[in-house]
């Protein structure tokens, strides 16, 4: 039996150092890229695409084979979850938005592109009369404003297709829910393990931290570092990634708790496994249902946050957002009122999909839980 | 000269008895005047660096001297306009012998100079605007000498000339010395201090008397019985005086739409809904601000622009009046220099108008660039753009973000410079931005702290090629403007410098100038110069909106409109 | 025996919140100050206006907020001040910071207040009537409105409400008026919208967490019991099972006010124009004004942290098995 073991173990751990081996050298390499980008030549990527790219190893390296390990698990809840039809029609809805944001704009006009013949026009079959002065004449037109099926959903105040925003906007809120979201539960999910497994002092040390982080009033801290360091997409995801895994921590760690003592754990601690390998191998995959439901369930509110940051002005002016356009849509309320609809009810529908989908596989996993 | 005064003379005259001769109105109501453009930070107004606060005091407390629609001159504290010396060194001011502070003290020129030697020019008050009352001696920055004469009149002594300083002098308003005295020396304790927070020291000085000021909210007054002007009128006729903030411009209308407000400014697009309104009354007025395309001619900009041909070219592909259609609604002029029409130094005549026809051909700016250069002949004649290695040409356009107007410019200059094979880049970034890394500049390598002009090595620490700006100029005082113009310019951040230029904006504040004939001539010709030049594009001056309800009477529309508002009334 | 531990506990749980409230001051002190804004920035829009010396009148302001000394000695100064009561002087608002605080912070309770109180009386009632008849039309029905209510953004909700009811219906103003008396029914009329915007998010959550409170206690065995003996049901569900259930629906609410405070009232003031302390803050990140912007923060997660501590102790009078250690 030991034999056996003894036998497997080196397999096992060469496979996993030369994982680990590409691991390194592929984060070196980007780290390189990012010195001369910052040192020596300008804007090799933008600022995100260093984040996508080291969320994307991460993901690649530790949540691959952790979704990988825990696949029957998966099936089992999603086979229960899937009975549930309102959370089948928030994935449904999930995945047709991402499909949107990803091969939308090829089909769209340019959301930025800029065309004052064509603006306030409303959407087909609505009609807006606008009355204009004359610089000739001194005199005031009235003109009727009709929506054409070109523009499904009609133009802004300055001509931009209202459709185009709004599918680039489903991107920006999809790449900060997502990222943003992934930082915070990662994060989170380290801490509340970390704090859990360890016990004593260091867990005194980061529940205390959490506490700290917590009393934060979260939002006027988002409003302020944005302020001070400027709206720039990266910052926001990077800064709400930051703020918000206090939630995840704590429930991660009451959830680890209990588990800590249990006797597989006990044991791969007997066969003289590091600390780091426990909680990474037996301690993260035994509570991977309870981070995939605290996800689903936080990014409805990391989607909110920006779009509210957006709307008070503090969003990234180089992206259309769903809450910028909400914005520019309450300045001309009384008259072109579909632009503050349409990104509303987008942000609505979205929130609600993550909101089912949560509710759903929330249930699957433990029908009597409250998280 | 000596006909012009009596001409001067005889109309102030026949304003005063137009304005004693004024019939008596009832005194009703409370006028909210709304606005969206933010609070005001402070009402001990020395400390105020912005024109919210400015405007809040003003209510109870009157300047000087005041300018009507025409710009006559408008006494308010003065017993008579400020007098000038032959020399132009001595200015004269004699203030109203009827002058009271809350404690029944009477003003007096004390308390005027006082304000002036103790508080603004002291060094442990920081007041923002010093530089208006400082002079260049032998390379030396003085404080001009203001000295008490009596009770009611005290000189102030310049050692060089400068013809426009007549304008500061007007424009002064008085601390309470027996006040002030108590917090001298101490700033904490001055800018705390609650007699002038709470404007209880104003006496008969202003139409109005200080009540109430909830912030981001509203600032109210109420009537003064004892004004100065007031006295055989018994103006001002509002109970109330209230200034009522909105958070957006669209609920601001909205209130002045349902009649809630008495007025409110009115953006562009809204106007022709409101004009429609039988209950309102939109005045259409100019205002001193205007639009600019900026060009960067420091070491990071297109090299091209340094070029007055090239900046000529690039003004010819851009129509200013498709600008002001577009953009503004209709509500703006043409703009080719920084004198505005209002202003009395205004010059229509031999004025070069790029920007509108004939001067306004896209085919006359490719050939102005194939001149310099900047472009190609194809074998049939056609014009291609290009730069020196023949190149596309590629140019920068930054502004800052959440401004609309400004961004709508920023579109349409691209719109109009891919006309003439120029393609253009859009980059809206917000203020603070702006300010670091496109405006603020110092020569690169070195530890230099950065500043808005730092010589002409120095250079931003992101390069730009455009910039659409929007500035405020002073009608009666476009010298001020050097500031931007000027080669030593403490905001010429684009880095401009004509020695010609120079060397007017000298002469302006100069002797030869305290004769108002020359100082026209002198304009006439900056402003013929700089429309030549093209330091910047000069697109457009913006018209303002105003929409009153149409029971408030007694209104001059124009672009001093508030000079005589202590008259109004409700019908 | 009860009365010791528990005065222990609440000077432990006090000591351990002055600590906090420290940390996060600290931690708010620098960051505002190491951003590379500067008060002046603003300025200079107005600056161009009057043709003044630029660098001049930056050093004047930055000497007036007092940024030109180096930041040890500012905060050292800050706490010296703060010892004494005092949190000092608000530059862009131009009163002192905790007076700027007494006069505001009332529009932002009236409306917090009347939003909580009636998104949990009708909250909790829609959430018991629903588990109670579990599977019922009306059980789907307040279900499925709930996800709506929880899933609509607020800020959106607050302008969809504009468009309808003041724009286009003219029943309501669009902006809220400080004239009127705060105990009036037209301070209650201006209110409904703004309550309405914040309320619909609260009730919804609240309708959730009492549905499934009352769901886990209906399944107790002590329900069947009660049942059993007799007792009638509106006894059961009221008496048995509701007070089982309050408890942890306590914690939720209270933990949910912090997080409505500084989310959606704020949001809420500045969509209807409510000076309260939401917009009084957002007003000072965007003019700098430190002394406010420390203020806001250290105060708001003091009381965030009162409100954990009462909510624990209360907990003990609720249910006298609790024990903290």
């Amino acid at each position: 039996m030991t034999n056996r073991l003894k036998n497997i173990k080196p397999i096992a751990q060469k496979v996993g150092d030369v994982k680990n081996s590409i691991f390194i050298t592929v984060i070196a390499l980007l780290g390189i890229t990012l010195l001369l980008d910052i040192f020596v030549v300008e804007k090799i990527f933008n600022p995100l695409t260093y984040l996508y790219i080291v969320l994307g190893i991460l993901f690649v390296r530790y949540g691959i084979p952790l979704l990988y390990t825990s696949r029957r698990l998966i099936q089992y809840y999603w086979q229960r979850a899937s009975r549930n039809k309102l959370a089948v029609g928030g994935l449904a809805f999930i995945l047709f938005l991402i499909l949107l944001a990803l091969i939308g704009p090829l089909f769209t006009a340019d959301p930025t592109a800029v065309n004052f013949e064509e603006k306030n026009l409303p959407p087909p079959g609505f009609t807006l009369e606008e009355s204009v002065y004359d610089l000739k004449t001194g005199q005031f037109i009235t003109n009727r404003i009709t929506g054409t099926t070109q523009h499904p959903l009609g133009t802004d105040d300055k001509g931009r297709d209202l459709l185009a925003m709004i599918i680039s906007g489903a991107r920006v809120s999809l790449q900060v829910g997502l990222f943003a979201t992934g930082i915070a539960i990662a994060l989170g999910t380290l801490i509340g393990v970390t704090a859990a497994y360890l016990g004593g002092k260091m867990d005194n040390v980061l529940m205390r931290f959490t506490d700290i982080m917590m009393t934060f009033p979260f939002f006027l801290l988002l409003v302020f570092i944005v302020f001070i360091f400027g709206p720039n997409l990266a910052l926001i995801v990077i800064v709400i990634g930051l703020t918000g895994w206090t939630g995840t921590a704590r429930l991660i760690r009451s959830e680890t708790l209990s588990l800590r003592t249990r006797e597989f754990i006990m044991a791969s601690k007997a066969l003289g496994a590091s600390d780091g390998r426990i909680i990474l191998s037996h301690l993260i995959p035994n509570v991977i249902s309870l981070i995939i439901v605290i996800a689903t369930l936080s990014i409805p509110g990391v989607i909110l946050a920006e779009a509210a940051l957006s709307f008070i002005g503090l969003g990234d002016p180089t992206v259309a957002s769903w809450g910028m356009i909400l914005k520019a849509g309450q300045q001309n309320l009384d008259t072109t009122w579909w632009v503050a609809v349409a990104p509303g009810i987008m942000l609505f529908l979205t929130v609600l999909a993550f909101n089912f989908l949560g509710d759903g596989l929330r249930d699957a996993f433990d029908p009597r839980s409250n998280v | 000269m000596e006909k012009l005064k009596i001409l001067v003379l005889l109309s102030m005259i026949a304003i005063l008895i137009t304005g004693s001769c004024q019939v008596a109105q009832e005194t009703k109501g409370v006028y909210i005047s709304g606005t969206s453009a933010g609070d005001a930070e402070t009402l001990n107004w020395i400390l105020a660096a912005d024109s919210a606060s400015l405007g809040y005091v003003g209510h109870t407390l009157d300047s000087l001297a005041t300018y009507d629609n025409e710009w006559n001159i408008q006494l308010r504290c003065a017993a008579r306009d400020v007098e000038v010396s032959e020399d132009g060194l001595v200015y004269t001011v004699t203030i109203r012998d009827d002058l009271k502070w809350s404690d029944g003290s009477p003003v007096t020129a004390e308390d005027y100079v006082y304000t002036l030697k103790d508080l603004m020019f002291s060094d442990w008050l920081n007041y923002t605007y010093q530089s208006d009352w400082q002079e260049q001696v032998n390379d030396e920055t003085v404080f001009v000498t203001p000295e008490v004469v009596n009770k009611t009149t005290f000189t102030i002594t310049r050692q060089t000339v400068d013809p426009e300083f007549i304008y500061t002098v007007r424009n002064l308003t008085p601390y309470p010395k027996y006040i002030a005295t108590k917090y001298e020396g101490d700033i904490d304790a001055f800018t705390q201090a609650p007699e002038f927070n709470n404007l209880t020291y104003t006496g008969n000085l202003g139409p109005y008397k200080f009540v109430e000021w909830i912030r981001n909210d509203k600032f109210v007054v109420e009537r003064n019985p004892e004004y100065y002007l007031g006295k055989d009128i018994s103006a001002p006729y509002f109970e109330q005086y209230i200034v009522k903030l909105f958070g957006t411009p669209a609920t601001c209308h909205a209130a002045l739409e349902a009649g809630d407000i008495a007025y409110a400014g009115i953006d562009p697009p809204h106007v022709a809904k409101f004009k429609a309104i039988e209950r309102i009354n939109v005045y259409t007025v100019p205002t001193t601000g205007y639009l600019l395309l900026a060009y960067n001619l420091r070491d990071n900009g297109w090299e091209g622009l340094k070029q007055k041909e090239v900046r000529q070219a690039l003004s010819m592909a851009i129509s200013k009046e498709l600008l002001i259609e577009k953009v503004l609604f209709g509500f703006g002029e043409p703009a080719y220099s920084f004198i505005p029409k209002p202003s009395p130094w205004y010059v229509y005549i031999a004025t070069a108008k790029y920007g509108v026809e004939p001067l306004l051909d896209e085919e006359k700016a490719k050939e102005r660039l194939l001149e310099t250069g900047y472009a190609t002949q194809r074998a049939d004649g056609s014009i291609e753009v290009a730069d020196k290695e023949g190149k596309p040409l590629k140019l920068t356009l930054v502004t800052n973000s959440g401004n609309d107007i400004r961004e709508n410019v920023g579109h349409l200059v691209k719109e109009e410079l891919s006309a003439i094979g120029i393609e253009v880049e859009l980059k809206f970034v917000p203020w603070a931005t702006e300010l670091r890394k496109y405006l603020m500049n110092k020569v690169p390598g070195t530890e230099q702290e950065l500043g808005y002009n730092n010589g002409p090595r120095a250079v931003s620490e992101e390069p730009w090629d455009l910039m659409v700006m929007g500035f405020n100029t002073h009608p009666l005082s476009p010298s001020g403007q050097d500031v931007f113009y000027a080669t030593q310019g403490g905001l010429n951040f684009w880095g401009y410098s004509n020695s010609r230029v120079d060397e007017l904006f000298q002469r302006i504040k100069s002797e030869e100038a305290l004769d108002e004939g020359v100082r026209k001539q002198l304009y006439a010709e900056l402003s013929q110069l700089v429309a030549e030049e093209q330091p910047v594009n000069f697109l457009a001056f913006q018209l303002a909106n105003a929409g009153f309800q149409k029971n408030v009477k007694g209104i001059e529309p124009g672009i001093n409109m508030g000079y005589n508002y202590h008259l109004w009334y409700f019908e | 025996m009860k009365k010791t531990w528990l005065r222990d506990y609440i000077i432990k749980r006090l000591l351990l919140a002055i600590f906090i409230a420290w940390a996060v001051l600290t931690i708010t002190f620098v960051l505002v100050r190491v951003g590379p804004t500067s008060p002046a920035d603003k300025y200079l829009a107005n600056l161009t206006a009057r043709g003044q010396d630029a660098a001049q009148v930056v050093a004047a302001i930055e000497a007036r907020y007092g940024v030109d000394i180096p930041i040890y000695e500012q905060y050292i100064n800050y706490i010296v001040n703060l010892g004494r009561g005092d949190w000092g002087w608000s530059l862009s608002t131009s009163m002192p910071v905790m007076e700027l605080i007494k006069t505001h912070w009332i529009y932002s309770f009236q409306l917090i207040f009347l939003s909580s109180i009636l998104a949990a009386l009708i909250g909790i009632l829609i959430g018991i009537y629903s588990a109670v008849r579990q599977y019922s039309k009306t059980d789907y029905i307040a279900t499925f409105f709930s996800f709506i209510g929880i899933s609509i953004p607020n800020f959106w909700l607050g302008v969809m409400l504009i468009l309808l009811f003041s724009v286009k219906l003219g029943l309501f103003k669009t902006y809220y008026d400080t004239g009127i008396p705060l105990f009036s029914l037209a301070n209650l009329q201006q209110l409904i919208l703004p309550v309405i915007t914040l309320g619909t998010g609260m009730m919804a959550a609240y309708t959730r967490y009492t549905r499934s409170a009352m769901l886990d206690n209906l399944r107790k065995e002590f329900v069947r019991t009660a049942r059993a003996k007799g007792l009638p049901e509106r006894t059961v569900i009221g008496k048995h099972v509701f007070r089982n259930a309050i408890l942890p629906l306590i914690t939720i609410i209270m933990f949910d006010l912090g997080s409505i405070v500084f989310g959606g009232a704020y949001l809420t003031e500045i969509i209807f124009g409510i000076p309260g302390l939401g917009q009084i803050s957002f007003n000072a990140i965007f003019a700098d004004d430190y002394a406010v912007v420390v203020a806001v923060t250290v105060i708001s997660a003091f009381l965030i942290l009162m409100i954990n501590l009462i909510t624990d102790i209360t907990y003990t009078y609720l249910d006298p098995r609790i024990r903290y250690d």
